[in-house]
């Protein structure tokens, strides 16, 4: 196998810095779930950490342990995923921050935090319209006088109130603004004030100011994935970070073969309306097979040649957005899915 | 604590079959099949895992045919009939062909239940609207462990037996199922890909909801699940 994705952590500082500079004053939490994009967590954290980026977003605990484990003792660490005692015993172990959404699992945090003789630090989430975690509007006072009776207590330290909005449109994501505006005051009528209050993700920590608050939970950004149907990375400022190759292994009269496929991670719904990146500039993804694709040669095609199927564009390819786009879903799908058994090659 | 493994877990498990693997290559030798193609153990033996296949194989008494000398794309659209002097093919080994056992099952946990009101929206730009009040659960699993975004408003999962579907975008790391008034809590089992045979959730589903290949449907849920062996 020749395919492997090139990572660019000089892009990843430099989009760190783009990011950081556009959300400021609010500061940045960079989100490294599922191994930092696919981009490989240990790199990607290390990069940032020398950066000067003091947040990491683990979604899980398991995750928020591994960057503890990668950085020590110094950084913030939010995880917002415990499935189990076990893992939140992990958190309170690895002193993360932890997300917390539903009455129930705030009672067995702090039968955890008891245990350990500790006291940990608590982001209340409060359900602005997506309707995954996240605790109900009308059950928002009872569960935010309930944390200020344990705060009071000792076993949690409430420092956020968060929410992820749904990016269905402006009008109803305003809508959702004002439900988190609501559980903020509701919050402090209780006696609950956070210092650091997070909503917005990568697309409304550019586009949308008052969304900003105190802090940005930004993934897809910092690897230079831009949204969707959004602006182009070159008009946000961003590179991507990750550059998907592979080489020619055979040249026939119409196409070259490359060596990378869909079980490398490559959708095969890509087969005849993608372009990719070779030495003569764009050509046409004829095919994707299994372990092979077919790509429309060029004069002086040879063995050996790289081919780009996503990247920054210097051999004529598309981003992950660009391939994303053509079959109806997100460049972040793109990243995630380039199989973990396809070497990372790291740039700096 | 719980025993290690035993518990609800924040990413869903793909639990790989020993006694379906070795059943399905039995199937292909009471057929006179008892050799192999080294393409079967391409990207870890499509998620399931080289050396569980590699074990089973030689248990088996399966022997490798040499590779092709020439160079075929294969696209998984057309599996070749069987005969007797063809290898046994990944798709009949893994269970993915009518008439095979199914050899990963991959299951997801409850993480909560919560109420929806009619008209309320579900996950990213709200895709999906709720007609009438009902219940959700949300569920460990999402795409970046291959359970991917078109499946979201396509496919079913099964709790306690019971099909509920899934409903909205499919998020990196989660779903959103729609319970109505099931009996779900945090911390139950969630079937997500099973035995047909059985009238489970199957791949044969996903295939029809995305238009992808079985083999990289499955080996992007074995690479990015948490990944067990089964008896």
């Amino acid at each position: 196998m020749t395919a492997r994705l090139h990572v660019d952590l000089a892009a990843l500082t430099a989009n760190l810095d783009r990011v950081r500079t556009t959300v400021a004053p609010a500061e940045l939490m960079l989100v490294v779930k599922d191994d930092a994009y696919g981009h490989g967590l240990d790199p990607v954290v290390r990069t940032a950490a020398a950066a000067g980026v003091n947040w990491f977003g683990a979604f899980d605990v398991r995750t928020g342990a591994a960057v503890r484990a990668v950085l020590g003792g110094g950084p913030r660490i939010f995880a917002w995923i415990a499935a189990s005692r076990d893992d939140l015993d992990t958190a309170v172990a690895a002193r993360l921050d932890l997300g917390i959404g539903d009455a129930d699992l705030l009672e067995e945090l702090v039968d955890a935090a008891h245990a350990a003789d500790a006291s940990v630090r608590v982001h209340l989430k409060i359900d602005t319209g997506l309707h995954r975690n996240g605790v109900r509007p009308e059950e928002w006072p009872a569960f935010v006088q309930r944390a200020a009776a344990l705060q009071a207590d000792g076993a949690i330290d409430v420092v956020g109130v968060w929410s992820h909005i749904a990016e269905a449109s402006d009008a109803e994501d305003d809508d959702a603004r004002a439900v988190y505006e609501s559980a903020l005051s509701e919050a402090a009528a209780a006696g609950i004030h956070p210092s650091v209050r997070h909503l917005a993700a990568s697309a409304a920590s550019f586009a949308r100011p008052e969304f900003r608050y105190d802090m940005v939970r930004v993934g897809a950004f910092c690897y230079g994935i831009r949204s969707a149907g959004g602006p182009s990375a070159d008009e946000l400022g961003l590179a991507p970070i990750g550059r998907l190759e592979a080489d020619v292994v055979a040249v026939g009269p119409d196409s070259v073969h490359v060596d990378l496929g869909a079980l490398h991670g490559m959708p095969s719904s890509l087969s005849g309306r993608a372009a990719v990146g070779t030495p003569a500039g764009s050509r046409s993804l004829h095919a994707v097979g299994e372990s092979h694709s077919l790509v429309q040669t060029w004069p002086v095609a040879a063995v050996g040649d790289t081919v780009t199927v996503f990247g920054p564009g210097a051999q004529g390819e598309g981003s992950s957005t660009d391939l994303a786009e053509l079959i109806g879903t997100i460049g972040e799908e793109i990243a995630v899915r380039v199989s973990p058994l396809v070497p990372r090659v790291y740039e700096r | 604590m719980s025993m290690p493994g035993s518990g609800p877990r924040s990413a869903p498990v793909a639990r790989i079959s020993r006694s379906a693997i070795t059943a399905n290559a039995r199937a292909a030798r009471a057929r006179g099949v008892h050799s192999f193609s080294p393409s079967v153990f391409e990207a870890d033996a499509w998620g399931h895992g080289a050396v569980l296949i590699r074990e089973v194989l030689a248990a088996e008494g399966f022997v490798p045919v040499d590779a092709p000398t020439t160079l075929v794309l294969t696209t998984g659209a057309h599996a070749a009939p069987d005969r007797p002097q063809t290898p046994v093919s990944a798709r009949e080994l893994f269970g993915l062909e009518p008439g095979t056992t199914p050899a990963l099952r991959l299951t997801g946990t409850v993480l909560s239940v919560k109420d929806l009101r009619a008209g309320e929206g579900v996950s990213y730009g709200y895709l999906y609207r709720a007609s009438s009040d009902t219940r959700l659960a949300l569920v460990t699993g999402g795409y970046a462990q291959g359970i991917v975004r078109a499946l979201g408003g396509a496919v079913d999962v099964a709790i306690a037996g019971e099909r509920h579907p899934i409903i909205g975008r499919v998020a990196m790391d989660v779903c959103v199922v729609e319970i109505r008034d099931a009996v779900v809590q945090r911390g139950d089992e969630v079937l997500v890909l099973g035995d047909p045979a059985a009238g489970e959730p199957s791949l044969a589903d996903w295939v029809r909801a995305t238009g992808l290949f079985p083999a990289e449907l499955i080996t992007t849920v074995g690479l990015r699940s948490i990944r067990e062996e089964a008896p």
